[in-house]
């Protein structure tokens, strides 16, 4: 029935088209449609409700065909360098915003300012702080197309059988360290924990640590992107807050423990509480326990979180650039964030659809307002030529630290050293 | 020595037609990719813009970078307990598995499944096996009133996941040494019963003198094997972005390409492994002219 519904809804909107073009003069009806590829990265998922999306845009665009190319989160990287070195890049592609200027600073993005200069107001309605990574001297080169911040998602039932109160958005550092502690326990009586406070990530800055050090008055890298950061004092101390969760309480899992869990811990009903974005709801929502989110604590520098986009880009080369900006236009516009909101992945970036049903009321009943709230004391995630190596050498770097082989201070300035070195070698 | 027969004639026509794909393939395939590679290793490029020539700067900086040295010394270490492994063991289970004994073939074959199973379904299961909390082999460790052992931290990652690379390659070093005990001739093994000799005797008189060949050959193709070891290693102890806690080279020039944009560097990195193998080989084929006997 559906399908049928769908069917002659299209239809309708072809007939409707088709007589929109006669009045402007039977343009371009004649000639064959414009091709163009997006190219993303994701879940399988995630391709039907792009399907969709591409369906919407070419009913409003008859002469632009879209094909969307989904692909693993690696894979993509690698084919799309591929695609990129070939000169045969796809149209649009999706981009992970801490990337962009590896791409940009390398001349393989189109400045796309002149087609918002000729669309003025279509950034009117998004959330600043999301548009900010995509800013160059020379102007956009890229818009942001969903967001993710972080916040804790709980374990309602851990909760309960506990006897523990759920997490408050007025929370503190404090209180999420004494909750995690009175949660984790050896449920089987083997003398082994089994059922962790809380979860981060150990490698990435985003889901867990940057939090903590913003929370602290710290910060990852400087302005100008030339001195890490994080063995500053005031860093220090939130690392040093992580790791005696590790180590002295034990409820966070060190990397050793989680990769015996498949990975994700709280998903596998191992963890009350982790450190996610918007990206994981889908996968919990089949989780057989109740659970919702709530903002990241605040620690004696305030409350913080860490602010993240996906955005998409044009490439240079493409052949099209104008169907492929209108591609973008489409995405962003109200019907385009509303299907893209209701996916589930990931939050809109267009305020008035952040603000309406088809996010809130999503099929997933958690309190997905608090991702819309902790945009107010959010930080961006760094943007900066280079982010990659840098990341990679802090993360390889805490590997030992975390892996309780290596002392925290010591790690940390081989580290800032380490990271320091590989921002010089990509000025 | 001579092998076979030679084409003659018409045949010499069918016989080139008939080479030719994949004489193709090798040369735009393998000798193209070696040629680009070394070209590259001497530029600077980031696949997205223009390269530029470095010269050899490249080679140099790899030995001022403490990441790629660490993968080095891992990939040495790992060889250097694969290589005897894989050649001791899988000799001994061929020896073992030469026999007439009810079964043999089930045996063999089971042996052998290692070698035809995806090593990503495998390494799942042997991270099973090795968990700390959760494994099976700290299981009956306990059982046994020893303590858990943290088979895949730092310490010992590297000889657990050697031990799962050798697993996997015994299969493919039982077939090649059954190929050489086969055609070893019985009349040696009677003649020598008949002198007195025992089967320790025989092993090391007749036996392994006569299986040189294979063993050159399996050192050989372990060395190979060793230096481009990944997928167990990848399963067993990657951690957050494309790292391993037992990185070697190969993790290296991956991650250096396609996540660093340094694919000179990484060129240079797959060069410098290159050139250490082939000096291998020349030492084993230096081996090969003393030791090696080929009846």
């Amino acid at each position: 029935m559906k399908k049928i519904l769908f069917s002659l809804a299209m239809v309708a909107v072809l007939l409707l088209s088709a007589c929109g073009g006669k009045t402007v003069g039977g343009n371009a009806t004649s000639a064959s449609p414009v091709q163009i590829t997006y190219m993303e990265w994701g879940d399988p998922a995630e391709l039907d409700v792009w399907k969709a999306i591409v369906s919407d845009f070419e009913a409003a665009n008859p002469n632009i065909q879209v094909n969307v190319d989904v692909s693993d989160w690696d894979s993509y990287w690698t084919k799309l360098k591929t695609l990129l070195a070939a000169n045969t890049p796809p149209d649009v592609f999706a981009m992970d915003a801490p990337l962009y200027l590896d791409y940009q600073s390398r001349g393989v993005l189109l400045n796309i300012q002149p087609y918002i200069d000729n669309n003025p107001g279509m950034l009117d309605g998004l959330f600043p702080n999301t548009l900010t990574a995509y800013q160059t001297p020379d102007g956009y080169f890229g818009l942001p197309r969903d967001f993710q911040t972080i916040v804790v998602f709980y374990n309602k039932d851990m909760f309960d059988t506990a006897g523990v109160p759920y997490p408050q958005s007025n929370w503190t550092y404090d209180d999420l360290r004494a909750t995690a502690k009175a949660l984790t326990k050896d449920t089987n009586g083997d003398g082994k924990i089994d059922q962790f406070g809380y979860v981060i990530d150990p490698w990435d800055f985003e889901p867990g640590m940057s939090e903590v050090i913003w929370a602290n008055g710290g910060d990852l890298i400087n302005a100008d992107h030339t001195q890490t950061l994080i063995g500053e004092p005031n860093a220090r101390t939130a690392f040093q807050f992580l790791h005696d969760m590790m180590f002295v309480d034990h409820s966070i899992p060190d990397p050793n423990t989680s990769s015996q869990y498949g990975g994700d811990l709280f998903l596998s009903g191992n963890a009350a509480m982790i450190a996610m974005g918007h990206w994981a709801v889908p996968s919990y929502s089949e989780a057989g326990f109740k659970w919702d989110v709530v903002e990241m604590p605040s620690g004696p520098a305030g409350q913080a979180t860490s602010v993240n986009s996906a955005g998409f880009v044009v490439a240079k080369d493409s052949k099209n650039p104008d169907a492929a900006f209108a591609f973008i236009k489409f995405v962003l516009s109200t019907a385009g964030q509303t299907r893209l909101a209701e996916m589930g992945f990931a939050c809109p970036v267009l305020e008035s659809v952040a603000k309406s049903d088809a996010f809130l009321k999503q099929s997933t009943p958690i309190d997905h307002q608090i991702f819309i709230d902790s945009l107010a004391f959010a930080h961006m995630k760094p943007v900066f030529k280079g982010y990659d190596e840098w990341s990679s050498a802090i993360g390889d770097g805490l590997t030992p630290m975390w892996n309780g082989e290596a002392e925290l201070n010591p790690t940390l300035d081989q580290i800032v050293a380490q990271a320091d070195a590989v921002l010089a070698t990509n000025k | 020595m001579e092998y076979g027969l030679k084409p003659l004639g018409r045949e010499k026509f069918w016989f080139w037609v008939m080479l030719i794909p994949t004489l193709i393939g090798l040369t735009f395939g393998a000798l193209g990719s070696i040629l680009a590679t070394l070209g590259l290793s001497l530029t600077n490029w980031d696949l997205l813009t223009p390269p530029t020539w470095a010269g050899l700067s490249n080679y140099f900086a790899l030995f001022n970078n403490p990441a790629y040295l660490k993968a080095l010394t891992n990939t040495f270490k790992f060889s250097a307990m694969y290589v005897p492994g894989v050649v001791i063991i899988s000799l001994f289970v061929a020896v073992l598995m030469n026999r007439k004994i009810r079964g043999v073939s089930i045996f063999r074959t089971i042996y052998f499944l290692p070698a035809v199973t995806s090593a990503v379904a495998t390494a799942l299961v042997w991270n099973m096996i090795y968990g700390r909390d959760t494994g099976i082999l700290n299981f009956i460790l306990n059982l046994l009133g020893q303590p858990s052992i943290c088979w895949l931290c730092t310490k010992n990652a590297l000889m657990s996941v050697v031990v799962v690379n050798i697993w996997g390659a015994i299969g493919e070093g039982m077939i090649i040494f059954l190929a050489g005990l086969t055609a070893i001739p019985r009349e040696y093994y009677e003649a020598s019963t008949i002198d007195g000799a025992g089967v320790f005797d025989q092993f090391f008189s007749i036996t392994l003198p006569l299986v040189t060949p294979s063993i050159f050959f399996q050192t050989l193709i372990s060395t190979i094997n060793a230096f481009q070891a990944y997928d167990y290693i990848y399963m067993m102890t990657r951690q957050g972005q494309g790292d391993s806690s037992v990185p070697v080279v190969v993790f290296s020039i991956y991650r250096n390409a396609w996540n660093f944009f340094r694919y000179g560097g990484a060129s240079a990195q797959a060069i410098e492994l290159a050139v250490l193998v082939i000096l291998l080989m020349a030492f084993y084929f230096w081996l090969e002219r003393r030791y090696v006997v080929y009846e």
